[in-house]
């Protein structure tokens, strides 16, 4: 009975295997070339060649690393930010029954309305005007503001939810409003903490629009950027080897998020879907 | 709502019986009882008023304006938006615009789900995790370094794409760069597009239908296609209606893959709405008409939304039945 059924899978298998093979061949064409000279490029398309060339990745390190080096400023500041920020709000939407708590989260929820094209003139020329074009504050700040709104919306339910007789039992003892928050709130916030600091993090990290409008000159450039520009230089070399092992490059550490943080990362990637 | 202080709770039933002077007193006592809660506040109301609430009203009040951004502002009244239906890049940014969401709503309500409807009916649970995984992983290399490689798999001397066509006999093209098929080229970017967010959401939508529903189809001798057809499809009928939502706002609003594959070329033939926006406003100065684009697809936007959701209403309601 159990093996006839799960022959009768066979051709469920074949579709999914297919379509995953299509789906990753472009990724393992990328790791394949990313170890190839001009030569082995040239003299073998579609398959791997021996001997590697790992050099390859030093020639894209040497491109890359600045940009690296800007997005893990941007990307782990922003985080940093955005979670303290949106805990202390949210801890106080969800625990305190305050004169104009419902209007002051109706004005946080409305803002999941409004789409960046609307604000992004705007808040450029907001940026000019403040002097923060072609200076970190000027991708940090608007990312704080507007990461810390999906954050609040999602840990104010979170906290929400958090059994009344824990605080109850916490204030006969005598707890203060902070030691509330700290001891007894953040502890049991981490899973969600982890699940929005990834969301937050994927969000900066892939940005491309903003960084390109409001740095001009290449010094402060996200990764995000940086691999067009390089991408522009290698084409130019014809060094594809090269070219391909920048993308490795600046496809690590996104991965090595993923393998710390699996569970948080797809929720967060979900969720990502549904802000958007 | 959980909160914290029944007392100031039960004074605010009370106060129903008191004057109005008096209710005004109360409430300013509450706030001042109160006040580390707007402490707590301050910062993130602070930025939100800076960086979202100010830009967001600016952008609706400068869609009246000619504006340079700087030292030029007239009244323009509804010009701006009379430009939107004049301006001929415009028509073929909304063509344009018809066209990806039309490729994209069929596009993502059928690979996709296709894909989880599979992955769902493997007997094998460890093949069906083994799957989920496998089409995960595709979603972690950030959306730069996928746009980038399906720049290379489209490059008419050495990608991919022309590479597979020689091998098989076919003519090659210059894709990105070809005024009638530069525009698929972008459309078609991820296929089989099974990898991605949508699939991740219709496989939680299938996974959460009740067991009893799908053992009594099975018992009734429903099977395959039927079972699909007649009883899954209609229970992950409000995961589409939310894919189809996203892919729309995707369409209307999205940008960065006609920026940076084609710059809206050749020609206009890439051209979006949102790239037009951007082009009006970082190379032409035109900033006033920039935010009135802005509006204009802001207001669209929320239509289609609020049309969507009194549809999932509707859906929720005919569930429940």
């Amino acid at each position: 009975m159990n093996t006839k059924l799960l022959k009768a899978d066979w051709p469920k298998h074949v579709i999914l295997l297919l379509a995953g093979f299509i789906t990753f061949y472009p990724f393992i064409f990328m790791v394949q070339t990313s170890f190839k000279s001009s030569f082995q490029f040239q003299h073998e398309f579609w398959l791997p060649t021996f001997p590697l060339q790992p050099l390859n990745y030093k020639d894209a390190f040497n491109q890359i690393w600045p940009y690296l080096v800007n997005s893990f400023v941007v990307s782990g500041v922003t985080v940093i930010l955005v979670l303290g920020l949106a805990s202390f709000a949210a801890y106080t939407f969800a625990r305190y029954d305050f004169p104009g708590r419902e209007i002051l989260f109706l004005g946080i929820l409305g803002l999941l309305m409004i789409p960046g094209i609307l604000t992004l003139v705007p808040a450029f020329l907001l940026i000019r005007d403040f002097g923060l074009i072609g200076t970190r504050w000027a991708l940090i700040l608007p990312y704080l503001s507007g990461g810390q709104v999906f954050a609040i919306f999602i840990m104010r339910s979170f906290i929400a939810g958090l059994p009344e007789e824990l605080y109850e039992s916490a204030r006969i003892d005598g707890a203060t409003n902070w030691h509330m928050f700290w001891r007894i709130t953040m502890p049991l916030c981490k899973p969600i903490l982890v699940t929005i600091g990834v969301m937050n993090i994927l969000g900066t990290w892939n940005d491309y629009i903003w960084p390109l409008v409001t740095l001009p000159d290449d010094r402060l450039w996200t990764v995000t950027v940086g691999i067009v520009k390089f991408t522009g230089h290698f084409q130019g070399l014809e060094a594809w080897g090269q070219m391909f092992a920048g993308y490795v490059i600046a496809s690590a550490p996104l991965i090595v998020l993923f393998v710390f943080t699996m569970r948080a990362f797809i929720s967060g990637l979900m969720s990502g879907a549904i802000k958007a | 709502m959980h909160t914290l202080d029944r007392d100031v709770g039960q004074v605010s039933a009370m106060d129903v019986s008191t004057k109005p002077r008096s209710r005004f007193m109360l409430t300013v006592g509450r706030m001042r009882r109160r006040s580390f809660c707007y402490l707590f506040l301050l910062p993130t109301f602070v930025l939100l008023a800076m960086f979202n609430y100010w830009p967001a009203l600016s952008a609706l009040y400068h869609s009246f304006f000619q504006w340079n951004g700087a030292n030029f502002k007239e009244w323009y009244g509804l010009q701006n938006f009379l430009q939107i239906f004049r301006d001929s890049v415009m028509r073929t940014a909304f063509k344009n615009m018809f066209i990806i969401s039309g490729f994209g709503l069929v596009i993502s309500i059928t690979f996709p789900l296709a894909a989880a409807a599979l992955i769902f009916h493997l007997q094998d649970l460890k093949f069906a995790y083994f799957y989920r995984v496998m089409y995960v992983v595709p979603m972690v290399v950030p959306g730069m370094v996928t746009l980038m490689i399906w720049r290379f798999i489209y490059n008419p001397q050495v990608g991919l794409l022309n590479a597979l066509l020689e091998a098989i006999g076919l003519p090659t093209r210059i894709w990105l760069g070809d005024f009638q098929y530069a525009l698929y080229a972008l459309i078609f970017i991820g296929f089989p597009w099974v990898a991605g967010t949508s699939m991740l959401i219709y496989l939680a939508g299938l996974q959460g239908i009740e067991p009893s529903l799908l053992d009594a189809a099975a018992i009734d001798g429903a099977s395959g296609l039927k079972r699909f057809w007649y009883l899954e499809l209609p229970l992950v009928a409000s995961q589409i209606k939310l894919i189809v939502i996203l892919t729309l706002i995707g369409a209307i609003q999205g940008f960065q893959g006609p920026l940076v594959m084609t710059g809206g070329g050749p020609g206009t033939t890439t051209m979006v709405p949102g790239l037009w926006l951007y082009k009006n406003a970082m190379n032409y100065n035109k900033m006033g008409y920039a935010c009135a684009i802005g509006t204009f697809l802001f207001i669209v936007t929320m239509g289609l939304t609020f049309i969507n959701l009194r549809f999932v209403q509707s859906s929720a309601e005919f569930e429940g039945a």
